[in-house]
Order: structure tokens, then C-alpha cells, then sequence
């Protein structure tokens, strides 16, 4: 979930108003956002974002919006939005789009903005908001990737070209040389963090001016002139380019908003692109995309069990910022130019939610009747439970995942196939077990202190590889028992699994076993109805070397989903 | 009689009380004493006399130190069958002149002791060495010495001989064949003892006044016997009193798990209301893990790096159908749900990919094509999640997860079942809502409590399911779906901070858990 810092006076100044740290964190709630540190030695406020799908959130200026408009200051306007069919004076600001971009890097947006001269805190700002929007929503610049400029030293048109990596150089910033894209991937900090991206490709998204000017090497490094940014510029060029039309639109919307409210103009640029797009082949950024979104205010109505005038919904609608009508009990939502997080209709049923308030909604006692009631595995491992503790078990619960040394090696390989994962994040917890057993040695192996006997045991689940399965495993519930004493043998083990299944009444036989856990000859496997249900018998003495203990154990599994007829 | 002597009295072994009744103050008495007159045992003299003295009512008054020779496993032998000289010189006598080997092999000795032997003995001029190297006897009869090993065997076959009985001569020759340690090669081993001997102090006067008067015999019935019950013998008698603030011991009982014990709570508190348990697999799909709940395939959250893999085998071999055609199409456009969707392909490959469930959310997924309606259903899941395992965060632990289906579920509704949670299984005391996210859920909202010992926290996070989860999966009523976070509970419930601990490998640690 994205974090963001903000800078508290800012913050309050561009929200028109000061707020408490508790009525901050009150107000929050309407842009699911929560106050995770207060930082006053810096004047800094930490701030979390639930909503994934509202990153025009995760800037000081976006989030300052939302709050600004949930407090009654009305629906803001961006007069410099091109909408389909109608275009915005673009005042001579173009940029041409090289067809071999069709298939590397299809999409760019583009704007040019004009204001008072940038200070270090609107840069700062500018610059976390192109990380949030471009690694958490732009996938690590994979789908977005966004450069800010020196409006003044560009030459338009600018072209989006796609160039041979190995001839075209050029001096990235926080580089000492002239260095070619290829160079770049190898030796550039930047190109070594985001050069997989374009790698797999002949040619790369290359951005220059109409006199060959270099603004940047999209997505991965700016020129060190053009693309030097610095504090005290009032005229920048910004542009974002991308894979996927709706996104790479809505995150250059989002930052074109952002800087109107940072007091700032903008001036669209016309984008030629020399193939099709869902929106013609010219398109004037920023652009409204966006479409209506409807629902009945009836099904509003249902879902939220309260009722809504139609002048209440589109007040409540307001607070969350959308322009809306009601006809013919229809609330049809124009979605803000910084948002397009409405999918359905339930998506604006929210809104009314919010934008009414939870504390306006009074919680009803649910009055659906319903029959309460336990898993049949629950059920028996209950069963198998008290029958356990009456045999003088302490019941154990572990960890699901181990190393291989744990579940296999120090098991002597045996215990059949075993899960592994192909991505662990560290060699401890890279295996699913596929026994209770390893668990039962381990505890026993870190509790030589405990006074003996020892006698554990544990219900749980464990997977195993079964290629009859659809998903090529089986999970079973499973019961795994140890005792470590001096007296720990065969015919104690033994008489303890007689005395559990026939208190469960399970009809079973025994059969010699050779599982090489146990010492050979004092293994017995258990069949259930022609089945092998588990297996007991004293531990191998090696096996107990493995995990240093040193006192005999005896030990048993029993798969429990094979007891019940 | 003061209160002093009654207590005393009451609190007497019965071992101190006959010994008390049966002697008065200026008696002395030691444990031969003791064995004659009251049938003690050593050790019970030796604790009554020691029980008196620390209770001030004997002393000592004198102590001697006396030597004992007692018989050794081989004395015995020797007792029963003679001494390899004896038994030689018979053989000799009997048979005539004989090779040592001869002699060795008719007794039954080892080549060496029989070496020995002969040694000794001509030494002593019994035996001499004649032709052929064969033994023969010097003279007849038996030497004194002889005579008197015998007789010393003899007499220590019924009890240690004491030092002080033997004559001179007696002494020298037993203590030539005792050792005091290691005597297994000798027939005697030398015992030294103290012989103590104690006086009844005038204090004892009063106790044994007291006694009298409790009626307090010392014959009392100490542990009941069975037989004791058979011959009715327990209703002549009276029982001991017996000190109930002696220290008591460990006794290594069979228990549940605390942590245990909590889950169990918790669903027993959710079947309470209604809830009936669901449960599934370790491993999951993709499809029902994510897809199936509307989050797009491209969500940050199904990064490699929050899911667990698995690296054979890689892929279920299929989907469900129709769900995963009516699952795919709303990822796409929506399907008939009246949604947009995600407006991407739909990738059918990786929709079948096999990874450990990472959400408790799955099994609500997967019970909705199989539920009643109205329905309420929950789990306690085990998830996995790619994380790196602290004091806050495991590698595997378990969500608390439901649903609840049917006509009646709305925001409202929803938020009095919230309430019924922070209540019933939280025991808060205050609850707030606000508006939450999740990518299933539309709307939703977290639910925040005031905990009397943990004070505010989240409890949970809940929502109504959005119609292109519910829908595909032919459910076409409101479905509430909620989790919370039990965890923080459990450790305060068990007096932990570290969630490392729930799953606690130490026996010693889960022995000693309680909950609260």
C-alpha cells in the first residue's frame, strides 16, 4: 500500500484549512488513508493509502483534494482537459510518435506547464509523485514511466522516436560521459535498475526535440540538460509514456491536476501518432477519456439499507468529488478527470456511502436464521484430541514450512515426494511438509531441558505431490505423536495406537514396515480397509543423531482423512 | 500441657510417637535397642533419633566408631564350599599326588588362583612339590590357622563378625583377607559404622503427655491398603494425621495447546452464531486465489514477491467450468455483471498456476457456488505469505475468514454482524467504521474496536463481495465477506508479544502457557 510524505503546512495550506492530528486522522477516512507517523521535528506528516485504485491520492496536492472537496469546498474545474471531438488550443506545442513505437512503448501524453518559480518543496513533491504513480500503478515504470523538463530550452515539435541502442548516445543525467543506450543498460545506475524492460527490443523509446536536442531516454534515464530540473524553473514539459492507453492517460490527468493546484498552467500539447488509437490519431493532452458510470438509486438503496433522495445522492456524490444527475431513478456519474476507478455501479454506491458518512449508517442485528456448525475434520480431530490429552499428550502447533534439511535430509529422504517452492524467500522456508514427524523431532530436539518423559503430538495438515489430484497435491489432515523417555519402545507406541483407534472404533491391521525413519523391524505400517493409514514404531537412532537428541523416541503418523468409513 | 506440646504431639511421625510412649526422659536407647524393643528397622531408628533431635526432644550421647567385617559374594563361596587351600589339600588327600593343572581342572579353579594357592601353602610348609611336578601334602591334618578360617566363614554366614568380638589371632587372620573397597576378590569387606546411642530430654515429658492424652498410639493407619479394606481392620483403628503443606511434585500431564485452545474458542464462538466451517487445500490456483476475486492479474499484490510458488508440478490440470470462462470474461469486459472489468486479456495459462493460498478469502470464494441462502460461513485458514519471518510477521499463520449470504445483508446489516464480532469474539467495548479497500469488495469498511486491555486497534477488514466475483460464480445475492485479524488477541490472551511464539517448537514453553 503506497506511503507518502507530505509537508504539514503545505498540506494544510493547499486544503485551505488546519486540522487537529485527530481530526486529520477523522478526515482521512474518506480517502481511506491513515496518519502513520507525525515527524515534527521536520514538519513532516507520513501518510498511508489503502485504495489501489485511487492513485491520484498518493501526491500531497491529489490527496489535499479529496480532502478539500469532502469538506465542502465544492467541485473543482481543469478547463484544460481535450475531450473526444474537442481539442484544446495546443498553441503550436506538438509531438510526433515514430511508428516503430507500436510495438515497444505504444503511448505518451504530454504537457507543458507555466508558474510561479518551482521551490524545493513543490520539487520534492513532483518527484514523489512520479515514483508512487510510475512504480506502484506504472508497474516499476513498466507500464508508466514519467520524465519532468525544461520547458524553455525545447524546440517543438518533439519526436517519440524508436533508435538503434548501440549508435544513438547521448549524456545522461548523473552520468560523466556521452554514453550510448547500450552503455547505459550496463553502466547507468538507472539503466541497470529499469533496463529489462526495453532490453528484449531492436530499437528503444528515445525523446528528442525538432533540433535533435536529447530530453530523454524513456523509461529509464533524462538528458543531463534538458532533463536537469532544478529549483526556480517556472516553465517545465512533462510526459509519460506507457504500454496501456487508460492508465498512462489517467496518471498524466493525475499530474496535470496536481499541478494546477500547485498554482501552476498548462499547456496541452497535440500528440500525432502515426497509427490508430482507441482515440483517433491525434490526441490533445491531458485528455478526458473517462466514461458515465450508472446505478439505480433503488439497488444504492438496497445495498446500503438506507434511502437517498436524489438531491441527497448527488450531494453525497459531491463530497467525493463527482459531478452526477438523477433521471428516472438512474444516478449517472461523471467520473473526475483524476479518477477512473468506477467499474460497476457498486463503485459509486460507495461513494454515497462515504460521501454521506459511516456515522449516518446505524448497525442492524442480522436476522437471517442459520444452522452454526463444525467441519467434519474439526469434528474428528476433536475426537482425536481428547483422546490424545487422556493418553498424556501435550498438544503442539508448528510452522507448515521448513528447509530440507529438516523435512528430508535429517529424516534419512525418506517420507515420500515433497512440495517445493520454486520463488522461497530463504532455504528455511522453502518446503511444504509432507509430515508431522519432522515438526515432532524438532521440538523434541530443542527440549532436552523439559522434564521427561516427553510425550507431544499434533493435529495438522500436511501436502503431499499426488498426480491423481487435479491440483497434483493432496492436503491431509493428519495426526503425528512422539514420546521420548527411557522407557520409549515398541510395545508402548503400540499399545497407545491400539488404545486410540479402537476408542475411535477404526478396524485396522498391522504390517511390518521398512520406512527407514524407524529402526528396522520395530515399524509397523497401519491399514485402514485395505489402505496404509500410517506408521509407527522407535525411531532410528541415526535419525536421532541427525537432530542431536539423545534420549529413544518412539513415534507415529496416522492420516486421519482414512479413519472415518 | 501447653499448646505448644499439643501441636508437637499431632505432628509426630508415628515412628516418634511409639518410641516416645514407650520411653521416658533419661532413657537412652540406640538402634539395637530400638530393634529389640519396637521391632525398628536401622534406618527407621536412625530417622526417629534424627526427626527427636531436631525437635529438641533427644540428644545425643555417645558415638563410637566399631569395625565390621562382613562376607563378600566370594566369602560366601568360601563359606559354602572351603577356601582353594582348604579344598586343595582335601583334593590331595583324597586322590593323592596331583599336577596343578590336574588340580585345577577336578575343582573347577582358574589356572592362577590354584598358582597362588599352592604358593601360600608351601610357603607354609603344608604342601611340597614332588615328582613329575606334582603337589604333595607334608604332613597331616589341617594347619590352626585353617581351622580358624573355617570356623570365621561360619560364623559371619549370620551377620557381619564385629571387631570387637574376635580374639587376637582372629583379628589378624580376617583382617589379612578384607579389604575395605573393590573387595570382590576378597572373601571379607571391611565395614566401619558409628554406633550413636540417645538420650530422652525432660522435654519429651510433655509430648509424650500430650500423646497420651490425643490418644495417639503411633499405630495408626498410614496408607490404606486394600487389604486393610478387605479384612475391615481400618475399623479398629485410627488414621494418621497426615502435614497437607508437604511440597507437592511435578506431575507430567497430557494438555491441549493454549494456542490451540483460542482457535478452538473462536470458531466455537463463531458456530455460536451461526457460522458453519469451511476448509480447503494448502495449495491453490491462481484462478481461485486472485482471479476468482476480481483482483487483475497485473495487481501490485500478485507480484512474485508475495506469493509462494510452487516449483512442481507448476499447473493445475483445470478450471472448473463455467466459472472459469464467466471468471475470465469479467476480468475482460465485465461479462454480464454490468461491469467494464479490467479491459485486458485474460490469461488463461497462468490463471491455472499452483501457489500456497495466500488469502483466507479463497475458501469464500470457493464455497459460493456450493452455498445455502441464506447462509453464514467461516474458516480459520492457513495462509503463506513471501514475507521475512519477525517478532510480527510468519512465513505460515492462519486468517479468520467468512461470509454471509442472503437477501437481508446490507451496509447496515453488515455493520451490526461487525458489531457482533467486536463483541462477541473480540470483547470490545467500543467500535468504529470506516471506509476500507479491498479489490473484492465494493464497498467496504474496516472495523476499528477499543479493547479493555489493548485499547483502539483493527479488528478487521470486511465488504460486500462485488458483483463480478459473486456473479461468475452464480451467486446473484448480496454477500457480506469478512476477516479479522485475531492474532494480537491471541497474544495478549496468552501473555505473548512475539508471533513466532504461537508456534512454539520448546515443550517446556507450551507445558508452562496459560491462557488468561
Amino acid at each position: 500500500m503506497p506511503k507518502i510524505e507530505v509537508h504539514e503546512e503545505r498540506f494544510f495550506s493547499l486544503i485551505g484549512r488546519r486540522f487537529t492530528h485527530p481530526e486529520l486522522e477523522e478526515i482521512l477516512t474518506a480517502a481511506k488513508g491513515e496518519l502513520d507517523e507525525v515527524d515534527s521535528q521536520e514538519g513532516i506528516l507520513k501518510l498511508e493509502l489503502n485504495d489501489t485504485n485511487r492513485p491520484d491520492l498518493w501526491s500531497a496536492a491529489g490527496l489535499a483534494r479529496q480532502l478539500k472537496i469532502y469538506s465542502g469546498n465544492g467541485i473543482p474545474e481543469y478547463p484544460f482537459f481535450s475531450r473526444p471531438g474537442e481539442a484544446r488550443d495546443h498553441g503550436g506545442r506538438t509531438l510526433t510518435v515514430d511508428p516503430g513505437l507500436r510495438e515497444i512503448r505504444p503511448y505518451i501524453c504530454a504537457f507543458a506547464v507555466q508558474g510561479p518559480p518551482l521551490d524545493d518543496l513543490t520539487l520534492r513533491d513532483i518527484i514523489q509523485s512520479q515514483e508512487k504513480l510510475c512504480w506502484t500503478y506504472g508497474r516499476r515504470r513498466r507500464a508508466i514511466a514519467m520524465g519532468v523538463y525544461r520547458s524553455g530550452l525545447i524546440t517543438y515539435p518533439v519526436r517519440y522516436d524508436a533508435v538503434d541502442p548501440d549508435t544513438t548516445r547521448f549524456k545522461p543525467l548523473d552520468g560523466d560521459r556521452e554514453m550510448s543506450l547500450r552503455e547505459i543498460h550496463r553502466e547507468h545506475p538507472k539503466g541497470i535498475e529499469f533496463g529489462h524492460i526495453t532490453e528484449g527490443f531492436p530499437r528503444f523509446p528515445f525523446l528528442r526535440d525538432a533540433e535533435g536536442d536529447v530530453l530523454s531516454y524513456p523509461p529509464v534515464i533524462n538528458s543531463d540538460r534538458i532533463g536537469a530540473v532544478e529549483v526556480g524553473d517556472t516553465e517545465l514539459f512533462i510526459e509519460l509514456t506507457g504500454t496501456e492507453i487508460h492508465p498512462l492517460l489517467l496518471a498524466g490527468s493525475i499530474v496535470a491536476c496536481d499541478f494546477a493546484d500547485l498554482g501552476f498552467t498548462i499547456l496541452p500539447v497535440k500528440i500525432l501518432y502515426p497509427y490508430d488509437t482507441p482515440y483517433g490519431r491525434e490526441i490533445t493532452t491531458p485528455f478526458y477519456f473517462q466514461k458515465p458510470q450508472e446505478v439505480e438509486l433503488r439497488s444504492a438503496e438496497k445495498l446500503l439499507g438506507e434511502e437517498f433522495s436524489p438531491r441527497e445522492a448527488l450531494r453525497c456524490l459531491a463530497r467525493m468529488g463527482c459531478s452526477a444527475e438523477v433521471r428516472e431513478g438512474r444516478v449517472r456519474v461523471a467520473p473526475p478527470e483524476y479518477r477512473n476507478d468506477f467499474l460497476h455501479g457498486v463503485d459509486i454506491i460507495e461513494d454515497l456511502m462515504i460521501g454521506r458518512g459511516m456515522n449516518s449508517f446505524t448497525p442492524v442485528t442480522p436476522r437471517d436464521f442459520t444452522v452454526g456448525r463444525l467441519g467434519d475434520a474439526e469434528l474428528l480431530s476433536r475426537r482425536v484430541l481428547s483422546l490424545m490429552v487422556g493418553l498424556g499428550f501435550q498438544e503442539m502447533i508448528f510452522n507448515y514450512l521448513g528447509s530440507r534439511r529438516d523435512f528430508v535430509e535429517r529424516m534419512r529422504g525418506a517420507g515420500g515426494d515433497i512440495v517445493r517452492i520454486a520463488n522461497p524467500m530463504s532455504e528455511n522456508y522453502e518446503y511444504l511438509r509432507n509430515s508431522i514427524l519432522p515438526s515432532l523431532m524438532q521440538a523434541e530436539s530443542v527440549s532436552g531441558n523439559a522434564a521427561y518423559p516427553h510425550n507431544i503430538f499434533e493435529i495438522g495438515k500436511i501436502a503431499r505431490p499426488d498426480p491423481s489430484e487435479n491440483y497434483g497435491t493432496a492436503t491431509i489432515d493428519s495426526l503425528g505423536f512422539l514420546s521420548a523417555s527411557t522407557e520409549a519402545g515398541f510395545n508402548g507406541i503400540n499399545s497407545r495406537i491400539a488404545a486410540l483407534l479402537s476408542n475411535l472404533s477404526v478396524e485396522y491391521s498391522l504390517t511390518e514396515s521398512d520406512d527407514p525413519r524407524f529402526i528396522p523391524g520395530r515399524a509397523a505400517e497401519i491399514r485402514v480397509r485395505g489402505k496404509k493409514a500410517g506408521v509407527f514404531g522407535e525411531v532410528h537412532p541415526a535419525v536421532l543423531e541427525n537432530w542431536n537428541i539423545q534420549m529413544p523416541c518412539t513415534a507415529a503418523e496416522i492420516d486421519l482423512n482414512l479413519l472415518p468409513e | 500441657m501447653n499448646d505448644n506440646a499439643r501441636q508437637a504431639a499431632a505432628g509426630l511421625h508415628p515412628l516418634e510417637a511409639r518410641l516416645l510412649r514407650a520411653y521416658k526422659p533419661g532413657d537412652v536407647f540406640d538402634a539395637p535397642r530400638l530393634a529389640a524393643d519396637l521391632g525398628f528397622k536401622t534406618g527407621q531408628s536412625n530417622q526417629a533419633a534424627s526427626w527427636l533431635l531436631a525437635k529438641n526432644l533427644a540428644a545425643e550421647k555417645s558415638r563410637v566408631q566399631r569395625v565390621f567385617y562382613e562376607l563378600t559374594e566370594l566369602g560366601l563361596e568360601y563359606a559354602e564350599k572351603g577356601s582353594p587351600e582348604e579344598r586343595i589339600l582335601d583334593l590331595l588327600r583324597e586322590r593323592g599326588p596331583l599336577t596343578l593343572p590336574e588340580i585345577s581342572s577336578s575343582l573347577g579353579l582358574e589356572n592362577k588362583d590354584v598358582g597362588s594357592a599352592f604358593g601360600a601353602l608351601s610357603k607354609e610348609g603344608i604342601l611340597s612339590m614332588g615328582r613329575d611336578k606334582r603337589a604333595v601334602p607334608a604332613s597331616d591334618g589341617k594347619p590352626h590357622s585353617m581351622v580358624l578360617t573355617r570356623r570365621l566363614l561360619e560364623r559371619a554366614r549370620s551377620g557381619a563378625l564385629a571387631e570387637s568380638d574376635l580374639s587376637a589371632e582372629e583379628r589378624e587372620i580376617v583382617a589379612g583377607m578384607s579389604k575395605k573397597r573393590g573387595a570382590a576378590s576378597s572373601p571379607f569387606r571391611t565395614l566401619e559404622r558409628e554406633e550413636v546411642s540417645y538420650v530422652l530430654l525432660p522435654a519429651a515429658a510433655e509430648v509424650r503427655e500430650a500423646l497420651v492424652a490425643a490418644g495417639i498410639s503411633g499405630d495408626e493407619i498410614g496408607e490404606l491398603t486394600q487389604e486393610m479394606l478387605a479384612t475391615g481392620s481400618w475399623k479398629n483403628a485410627g488414621f494418621r494425621r497426615y502435614n497437607i503443606f508437604s511440597p507437592t511434585s511435578r506431575i507430567p500431564m497430557g494438555r491441549t495447546n493454549a494456542y490451540c485452545d483460542f482457535l478452538r474458542s473462536v470458531k466455537d464462538k463463531l458456530v455460536s452464531l451461526g457460522f458453519e466451517e469451511f476448509d480447503g487445500p494448502l495449495v491453490e490456483t491462481e484462478f481461485w486465489n486472485s482471479d476468482a476475486l476480481f483482483m487483475p492479474q497485473f495487481h501490485s499484490a500478485r507480484d512474485i514477491h508475495d506469493v509462494y510458488y510452487l516449483e512442481t508440478p507448476t499447473h493445475a490440470r483445470e478450471i472448473e467450468q463455467p466459472y472459469l470462462d464467466q471468471v475470465a470474461a469479467a476480468h475482460e469486459n465485465g461479462w454480464t455483471t454490468g461491469s467494464r472489468g479490467w479491459e485486458y486479456s485474460f490469461d488463461r495459462e497462468f490463471t491455472r498456476r499452483l501457489i500456497l493460498r495466500s488469502q483466507g478469502t479463497v475458501l469464500s470464494a470457493k464455497q459460493l457456488p456450493r452455498a445455502k441462502v441464506p447462509g453464514k460461513y467461516f474458516g480459520i485458514v492457513r495462509c503463506f505469505r513471501y514475507d521475512q519471518v519477525d517478532a510480527t510477521h510468519l512465513s505460515d499463520f492462519y486468517q479468520t475468514e467468512g461470509i454471509v449470504i442472503g437477501d437481508g445483508v446490507n451496509l447496515k446489516t453488515h455493520l451490526g454482524f461487525l458489531k457482533m464480532f467486536a463483541e462477541e469474539v473480540a470483547g470490545a467495548t467500543e467500535v468504529k467504521y470506516v471506509p476500507g479497500y479491498f479489490p473484492f469488495t465494493e464497498p467496504s469498511v474496516e472495523v476499528h474496536i477499543k479493547h479493555p486491555v489493548l485499547g483502539w486497534f483493527e479488528l478487521g477488514g470486511s465488504g460486500i463481495f462485488r458483483p463480478e466475483v459473486t456473479e461468475p460464480l452464480g451467486i446473484h445475492h448480496p454477500v457480506l465477506a469478512w476477516g479479522i485479524g485475531i492474532d494480537r488477541m491471541a497474544l495478549m490472551n496468552l501473555g505473548l508479544n512475539d508471533l513466532r511464539e504461537l508456534f512454539s517448537t520448546n515443550i517446556e514453553s507450551v507445558r508452562q502457557r496459560r491462557r488468561k
